[in-house]
Order: structure tokens, then sequence, then C-alpha cells
């Protein structure tokens, strides 16, 4: 616990932050990972050496490099997948695709979540009662075999899947944001705005929001790693992305098969996925910690 | 500390608690696959599972040879024809079923007369409705009677008319809408195996029947104990077989195949089945695009993809490409017919020519073996036809392609294990909702075959229809598809092409 | 408190009625249902048949009431595929994966209170960061990649647990932990947070002062006031894992009701699906409430609110 020196020359609590934040090594060490990893999804077309659509049968299942196996080259890096498509180029791609599950069905889930759960905290009374029901609504409710139920009936696409993804996923953000707009409310500038007579979305967007956000920064990362292994989930049981895009759930499913044999067909994504879901956990946590710390455990 | 000694009283626990693993040593032959049998009936649950089952508590009247392609005797020990419509049966003496009473023409007739009549609803019609009824002549003679010439009514006796004792479904209790509800009847019958213990849905155990007549084509039986699993998960019937767990199992994936022959310990072997890939087209154009009702993006098609490749490198050795609407080794079948090689040059030339120099986009219906479509979808690729896959569970794809939304559906038909082209061309080519070309030429030719019981005469009928429709690629016919097997290496087992395995016929070494 | 109960029983009563709603609304997500359930060679015939069996052909408000006044009496509707009543498959099953659930529960306590009590006891330290590591590592890992990793060490290599089944307790062994592992974080933080907050309590140092043993101070007094919270989380999570079983059943051959789930889903049959989905929010609403009740019963605070 650092103590606050009540000078002059006291930094300002978001400069205080930063410094904490540069400071946590969790945090750094999360951030780095995710900023590596979608500066790989962005430059993806310049960093692939092959096309990760391209099959060519002839050449399936060709071992990464360090193996010890006359199939192994150097123009396959990590291999080839059961289709003869590059392993490495598709994990480059498949980046890019984890990366846009988690971050769309993050954003859906968060506008829902956040909506709902800013009301919620903000009206009080019936509005909240209306909300927390909802909430509790959807907390009972099974969220794979609900997502694989209406997958199955309407038919996976990627569309379909970041849809209900993000129509599920929306409850924990609802909960925070439902505390954190009831700590704000009380405050004093609060009052004074409503005083002054600003309108109430004015006073949601200009002074209730820009308090809360750290919050909302920081269940969005735990959110956008939860997508993206629900991803993975629906993938192994054939109702999440389609073939042949290569989405890191779906290229660990397709790997499944193999596993006991090959296992660098499922580790290499799967490790990918893990570092990913990982360096998200720690990020989401190291936030927590450096703008939040009550909220911890 | 507490949690330390616990965990090594666990470890230690651990180790004395794997169950007895119950193969050659005691006389039990394990088998799982990925389905559940929630019913052990042969007419009440429509699954391949107890096609095989049906074979071991059952018995047909004859049962088909594989290798003379002929019907020997089983419960009839001979018949004769009474013109088409028409067949008396000379019925085996001395036979009993499970439960002690003796095999007569009344179990013939009462099997026959449940089936056809409707008010018991029995599924697939398709296996009992060519029969009218059943005429006792005395009590080891029977007559059987048929709405119309049938070609494949053998075919039907031996794999899946099963003979029930008289008065087996009465039994049925009361189901939750009032009817009698006939899976609950106990199964009985008079074949090589009997079932010892059962739980819906998850297991069902065989053993012997140490009375089963001698001299049938199914012969005597070897192996004590037949238990069947279900075991949904690939990878788990995997370790299963490399731990000893699982005896035997079928449908495992070719790479998986692969590796499990090469590690020596379990026997693998690929085995051709009767169903053959194939790929329909919307040729009236109902769907959302019209490009395939264009002869000339059919053809496209037909040279973009590199079906040989596929039946090689995934499908298996003993897969086939074929070019005509049936399997090869089915009666009535010809690949003299127009054939299309792979050439992509002639395929994009061929759609510039069609009016879609640059590719076009389109939905590709598929439902099983993803790889394959996902191959399909890479050729296509390289021509410039970018296909977007729309995986579908088989009942839901069949509305969509009933109701002719599909532009393409990569489909696949094991015509019942029936190895004759009336079980397939048949089907798809008379008119109806599976008919993608509903083509009046195409459809009398295939009639003519039908209904005819002169066999050249049938060739020729169906060599018209075959001809017909690989001209104007109606279907783009793919590949045979091959199964291949995985099982213990203390065990004598001989898969054959119906996809109905003989456990009756296998042995320990 | 009995107010707070009955409150609290009246909202879980409302929950319940929102969720069969919704759950009955997925009939209608194909659009008809009586081609769902019909399937390929379904006939008009055959179509009105289902559709008159199953009532498809009354006003949807009908239908609903009908459904959820059955579903009351028991009657959770008939299975198209199985051609029995779905309550029968399903209380045939969910013994399974009720032993499964509580087994896995009991490992992720197991694991995760000690290693919550462990890290309380130095907070921020090595070992503390070890405990969380411990609980985060699994929590990245898809669920199905950790269980056939699992399969191929402890039965493929090294032979020292069975394969697949429920016939023995060593059956039970790694799905329980394949399982439970997702729980384990949540409970762990839970149980460090609230041992802090207890371990600085006046109550705790007026123990210590009079002497009471290091191990008596963390488990008999601190351990049993931490426990409260993560006892009610742990009845949640119970029914969370009854709903997150598909995998793990499909993976490991055990009948319950995931599995089920699973096969229902892939064969459309519709009543099934429903009425799992439903059993299984009924369940984790009443869990729920009996959280609520008993943290009310242990903390007086909440009584009065």
């Amino acid at each position: 616990m650092s103590e606050v020196t009540a000078t002059s020359t006291a930094l300002s609590p978001r400069r205080m932050m930063l410094k904490q934040a540069l400071r946590h090594r969790g945090l750094l060490f999360g951030g780095f990972i995710v900023v590596t990893i979608v500066l790989i999804a962005i430059f993806a077309p310049f960093l692939a050496p092959h096309d990760g659509y391209e099959q060519v049968l002839s050449r399936k299942l060709i071992p990464p490099v360090w193996f010890d196996s006359p199939k192994a080259t150097w123009d396959h890096i990590l291999g080839t997948d059961h289709l003869g498509r590059d392993y490495l180029s598709r994990l480059i791609y498949g980046a890019r695709i984890s990366l846009m599950i988690g971050f769309s069905a993050m954003l859906i889930s968060g506008v829902i979540g956040t909506t709902l759960g800013v009301c919620a905290g903000y009206f009080g009374g019936k509005v909240d009662l209306v909300i927390s029901f909802l909430i509790t609504t959807r907390l009972s409710m099974p969220v794979v075999l609900v997502a694989l139920a209406v997958v199955s009936l309407v038919g996976s696409s990627l569309t379909v899947v970041i849809l209900v993804l993000g129509f599920l996923i929306w409850d924990r953000f609802a909960v925070v944001m439902r505390s954190a707009t009831q700590q704000v409310r009380n405050l004093d500038f609060i009052a004074s705005a409503e005083a002054l007579g600003s309108s109430t979305p004015r006073i949601l967007f200009v002074e209730v929001l820009p308090n809360v956000a750290n919050h909302i920064i920081v269940i969005a990362t735990l959110e956008m790693a939860h997508a993206i292994l629900l991803e993975a989930a629906l993938s192994f049981l054939g109702l999440g992305v389609q073939p042949p895009d290569p989405s890191w759930g779906l290229m660990i499913a397709d790997a499944k098969g193999l596993m006991f044999f090959d296992g660098w067909l499922i580790a290499i994504p799967g490790t990918a996925l893990f570092l990913l879901i990982l360096a998200i956990n720690l990020l989401g946590d190291g936030l927590r910690d450096v703008t939040a710390p009550e909220n911890r455990g | 500390m507490k949690s330390v000694k616990t965990s090594v009283l666990f470890a230690l626990f651990a180790m004395t608690a794997l169950p007895a693993i119950a193969d050659k040593s005691d006389d039990t032959l394990n088998w799982a696959t990925d389905k559940e049998v929630a019913v052990v009936d042969p007419y009440f649950s429509v699954t391949r599972e107890l096609i095989v089952m049906g074979q071991m508590g059952w018995d047909g009247l004859v049962l088909y040879n594989n290798e003379t392609r002929e019907f020997d005797p089983l419960l009839a020990t001979s018949w004769k024809w009474d013109g088409n419509t028409a067949v008396e049966f000379k019925l085996r003496e001395g036979v009993v079923f499970h439960d002690g009473s003796a095999f007569t023409a009344d179990d013939v007739i009462y099997t026959v007369d449940f089936l056809v009549n409707e008010a018991n609803g029995v599924p697939a019609k398709s296996i009992y409705n060519w029969m009218k009824k059943a005429t006792k002549i005395d009590d080891l003679t029977v007559r059987i009677e048929l709405n119309a010439p049938t070609a494949t009514a053998f075919n039907y006796l031996s794999n899946e008319i099963m003979i029930m004792p008289e008065g087996h479904y009465d039994k049925a209790s009361e189901g939750a809408d009032g009817k009698k509800d006939f899976t609950t009847v106990t199964p009985n019958g008079t074949g090589p195996y009997k079932v010892s213990e059962s739980k819906p849905g998850d297991f069902v155990k065989w053993e012997i029947n140490d009375a089963y007549f001698e001299g049938g084509a199914k012969g005597t039986p070897q192996i004590g104990n037949v238990n069947f699993r279900t075991i949904a998960e690939s990878n788990t019937q995997l370790a299963e077989l490399l731990t000893g767990g699982l005896d035997w199992a079928w449908d495992v994936p070719q790479e998986q195949a692969i590796r499990l022959d090469e590690s020596g310990k379990v026997t693998v072997t690929n085995e051709k089945t009767m169903r053959i890939s194939y790929i329909a087209f919307d040729i009236d154009g109902s769907s959302n695009t019209d490009a395939f009702t264009n002869k000339l993006v059919r053809q496209a098609m037909a040279h973009a993809i590199n079906r040989e490749a596929i039946a090689t490198e995934l499908v298996g050795p003993a897969s086939v490409v074929i070019h005509s609407a049936c399997h090869p080794d089915q009666f009535g079948c010809t690949e003299d017919v127009t054939q299309y090689e792979y050439d992509p040059q002639k395929a994009k030339a061929l759609l510039a020519e069609a009016g879609y120099p640059d590719g076009f986009e389109f939905d590709f219906y598929g439902y099983r073996q993803r790889e394959f479509s996902e191959a399909v979808i890479g050729d296509l690729a390289a021509v410039g036809i970018r296909a977007n896959l729309n995986w579908m569970q088989y009942r839901a794809l069949l509305a969509e392609v009933h109701a002719g939304k599909t532009p393409i559906n990569h489909m696949t038909w094991g015509s019942g294990s029936i190895p004759d082209v009336a079980a397939i061309t048949s089907h798809f080519f008379k008119g109806g909702p599976d008919d993608p070309a509903n083509d009046p030429l195409t459809a009398a030719a295939i009639e003519r075959g039908d209904t005819s019981v002169d066999p050249a005469e049938r060739e020729v009928a169906y060599a018209e229809a075959l001809g017909i429709i690989s001209e104007e690629l109606y279907w783009l016919p793919m590949f045979t598809y091959t199964k291949y097997y995985a099982f213990s290496n203390d065990l004598n087992f001989v898969p054959t092409p119906d996809e109905i395995p003989r456990f009756y016929s296998a042995s320990w070494k | 408190m009995l107010a707070y109960l009955f409150k609290r029983l009246i909202s879980a009563l409302l929950v319940a009625l929102t969720v069969s709603a919704i759950t009955f609304s997925m009939t209608f997500l194909t659009g008809d249902p009586a081609i769902t359930l019909g399937g390929e060679t379904a006939t008009q015939e055959d179509l009105a048949t289902i559709r008159e069996f199953y009532g498809y052909d009354k006003p949807i408000p009908v239908q609903f009431f009908n459904w959820l006044g059955n579903a009351v009496q028991g009657d959770l509707g008939h299975s198209h595929y199985l051609n029995q009543p779905v309550a029968t498959e399903i209380f045939t099953r969910l013994p399974t994966t009720m032993t499964l659930g509580f087994c896995a529960l009991l490992f992720a306590l197991v694991l995760a209170i000690p290693l919550g009590v462990v890290a309380a006891i130095r907070p921020n330290s090595l070992l503390d960061r070890i405990a969380l590591g411990v609980a985060v590592v699994g929590q990245a890992m898809p669920s199905f990649w950790f269980a056939l990793t699992m399969m191929l060490w402890f039965s493929i290599n090294w032979g020292i647990l069975p394969v697949s089944g429920t016939d023995t307790w060593a059956h039970f062994v790694m799905p329980s932990i394949a399982l439970g592992y997702y729980i384990t974080p949540g409970v762990m933080r839970l149980t460090r947070a609230g041992m802090l907050e207890v371990l600085q309590s006046d109550y705790i140092r007026t123990a210590r002062a009079k002497g009471v043993s290091r191990f008596s101070l963390l488990f008999k007094h601190a351990l049993r006031n931490a426990i409260i919270p993560v006892v009610s989380l742990a009845a949640v999570q119970f029914g969370f894992m009854l709903g997150g079983s598909i995998v793990i059943e499909t993976i490991f051959a055990i009948n319950g009701l995931g599995f089920l789930a699973w096969e229902s889903i892939q064969r459309a049959d519709l009543p099934m699906m429903q009425a799992i989905v439903l059993i299984l929010s009924l369940f984790y609403i009443m869990l729920t409430y009996f959280a609520d009740a008993m943290n009310a019963w242990l903390d007086p605070r909440i009584r009065v609110a």
C-alpha cells in the first residue's frame, strides 16, 4: 500500500494508476502478449508464408521442422494439416478470426450488459428490479447448452456464433456495472449535475460512464477470453466456426482426432489459444488491481 | 500434511481400481460405436447398430452371401417363385426361439402380418411394404405374396426382415399416449446370440445361444459374449482400443487408422462399402443460385474437382472414383457413361464460356465427413468458385434438399447395403423431392428396369437412365466409401462390404 | 427473515416462469417444429399427425400453458426420437450427472480451499502467486484438450486409470478433475479473500492473544467464518457444472444428462432438448435460492435488509 503525499507535486489519480500499471508484472506481460497477437493478426497477409486456405492433399500432415522426419521442411515451419494447408499461415490467420470473435462477442455483450447494468444502478427502484430479474434469468440458463441448441437449429456461421455468444455472456458486465454505478450514483458531482438540470442521457454519458470505465475495461478483457474459449467448445462439438476458416478453436477441434499420434497438431493452436487466454486474463486482472483493487477476489 | 497423505493413498487406490479388461481371456468381445442404442428391436430402431444386432439375435428366411452373390438358406431351406409376385418357402425344422418355443410357419405369418398392418406404425416402410400378405400352407411351408414385382425382395428378406415369434408384440405395455409401446417387449428371436443384459442408451450385452441350430448360413457362433457400448468420442474409442478396453470398432478415421496400424497394437483393415458420395445440383433453379441450371457450369465443376486425390488421400485405399449414379458393385450399374477427368484449366474455360470468367459464389451444403467437403471446396476455390460451407445435421439438410433450397448438396447414400441399382438410382431419379432433375425420359427408363424381372432387360434400361444422368450431370458421382475397421490382434474377423459385421462368424485366435 | 425468504421465493418462481417461456420459445427457432421432428421422409400426413400429437396446431399461448401445466405435473413431454416420455429418460440419467457434478465439486473444493488458505496466510508471496497460477492455468485450456491430455497420460501411457465408462469409482477420477478444475479459481479466490478479511478481524486477534494454536486458529476459527460465502458459491457452481458437463460426458462416455442433451441436439429431439434446459435451469434456480437462504441464516446482516 503506497501513501499518497498531499503536496502540490502529487500526481493525478490517472497518472498514479499509470505508474502502478507499469510496475505490475502481470499486466505488462499480459498486455505485451495481447498486443503482439493483435499485431500479428493485423499484419497477417505480410507475415504468413503461404495462403492458409490452399490445400494440396499430397503434402498433408507434414510435421513441424524440428521433428526428426524426412518430410519436415523449412518450407512449412509448423507443418501442414490434414488437408495439406500450411499450419503457420493458418495459425496467423486464425489469430484474426479468434480475436474477431472474441472482440465482437465482447462488444455486443458489453453494450447489452453495460446498458442494463448502468440503468439498473442509476435509476434504481423498479428499473433495478426488472433488470436484476433479467440478470438472474440469464444466469439460470445453461450457456453452452443453449448456445448449442440455438446454433444447431438455426445453422452455424461466423455471424450466428458471434451473435449467440454476444447475447449470452453479458451477465458479468451487467452485474459489475450495476454495482459500480450504484457506488458512483450518490457522489456529489452527480447530484450537482442533476441540480443543474442536465438531461439524463447527458449525465449518464458524461458523468457516469467515464467513472465506471475502468470496470468496463476489466470485464471486457475477461469476457473476450470467455467468448474465445466458448467458441473452441462449440467447434469441438462441430457447431462453431465453419471450415475452411481457421479459427484457433476450430484448428484445435480438427486436430483432436490425431491427438494421440501427432500431438503437435493440437499442441500448436492449443498453446497459442492458451497464451492468448492467459494473457487476456492477466491483463484483465492487472487492470483490476490497478484501477479497482477493492474488487479483487 | 493431511493432503499429502491423502494423495498418496489416492494414488495407491487408483492402481488397484482398474476394471478387469474383458477380452479373449474371458471370452468377451467388446464393441462400440458412437451411436446410442435405445431400443433392442430391429424394426423399431432404424439404425445400423440394430441391423447388426438384428442378425445377432434373430434370423431371416435367407442370408445374402457376399462372395457368391447369392442367397443362402437360413430359416428357409428352399424356395420357389410362382410367377413374379408370389414365392413359396419351405421352412427349417427343429429351430427354437430363445424362450424355448418352436419355430413354425405361424411365426412367419405373424411377422409379415404385423409389418404390413399400418396401424402398427412400423418405420422404414420400404423394407416391408412390397409384401402383400403371407399364407400358411402347412406348419413348415409359407407363401408370401408381393404387391408388385420387386427386384430387391430377397435383399430385404436377408438383411431386414427378422422373424419374430407369434404374438411377440402383443406383450407390449401401454405407452404414455395410451397406445401400445412396442419397444417395451423383451427381445426374443432364433438368432445365434441372445440378450443377457441391457440398459437403454448405455449398453447391450449378448451371450451365445447354445441351442442355435446347425447347418444354417450363419454357421455356429464361437465367441461366448458380445457386449456393445456407446462411445461417442472417437479418441476415446481409440484409447480403449489401445488399452484393451475395446476389442472392435469401425468408422475409424483414415489417419487414425493408419497410425493404429503402425503401432501394431491392433489389426486394421480397410473394406469397401456400398455407400457412395455424390454431389447433386439444383437443375431447375429453385435455390438462390441459378448458376447450376447451366450445363456448362456443371461440367466445369466436374472438371474442377480432383476426385482421385480425395479418394486416395482422404478416403482409403479401397475407395474408387465413380462416374455413374450407382455403386460399381450393384447389379445394373455401369461405368460406361460420360466421364469427366480432373482438368482445372478446362474448368476455367467452361466457366468463362458460361459467363462466369471470374467465378461466382454460392452456398454448399453438406453433412458428413467434413474434410471431404472441405477438400472439394478447396478445389473449387482454385478455379475461382467460392463456396460457403453450410454444415447441417442430416435431417435438417434433407428438409432443405426436399424444399429445393440447396444449390449444391454433397451427400451420401448407402442403398441399405443392397447390391442393386434399384436401391439408389430408382430412389433418386423417378421424380419426387429427392430427384434434382425430374426428367421424364430418365424416369421412364428406370421404371422399365424396376418392373422387369429379366436381368438383361433391366440392365439395358438402367444403362440408358445412367447414361442420361451422367451426360446431363444431374449428379456428379464422386467416389465409393470405405470403412476402416480396427480390432484386437486376438480376433479372427472378416469385414464384409454390406456393413453388417458378422460377429457370429468371428472367433479368437 | 421469513419475509426475506418469501420475497426471494416469489422472485425465484418468476425467474423460473421466464426461463420456461424462453425455453419453450426454442421450439419455434426453425419455423415449423413439426418438420424438425418429422425430418426426412415425413409426408404431409406424418406432419399432421405430429402436429396433432404435440399440439403444434394450437395457438402459441395455449401451447405454452399446456406445456407448463404438464411440466408441473411431471409430464415433460414425449421424446420423438426415443418414443418415450422425456421425464423417464431424464431421471434415469440424472443421478449419473449428479454423481459426476458432486465428485467434481469435491475435487474443486479439496484443491481450492487449501490453496486459498495457504495463499491467504502469505498474501502476495510467491506461494500466493503460484496458487493463483495453478488456478488460472487450467482455465485457459479448452476443456476437451485438458480431458484428452489426461486420458493420454493416465490411461494410455501410464495405464493407471480406465479410459471411459462409469463402472468403478476410478472411472470418475479424470472426468471429475476435468470438470471441477474450471471452478477451482473462483473458489480459491473467494476462500483467499474471505480468509484475508477474517484473519485481520478482532475475533482472530483475540483468539491469537489467548494462545490458540496456529492450526486451530486457521481451521477452526478463521476458515469456519470465511467458508460461508464459499459454500453458497459452491452450491451455485454445482448447478453450473450440471449444465457444463456436455463435453466431459461425451469424451468419457458417461451416460448422463449432458450427453443426452448433446444427442438430443444432434437428432433434433426438441421436446427432450427443452426439457433438459428447463430442468437444469430450475435446478440452478433452486440452488441459488438455497444459497441465498443459507447466507441469510448465517449472516444476520442480510436478513434485515
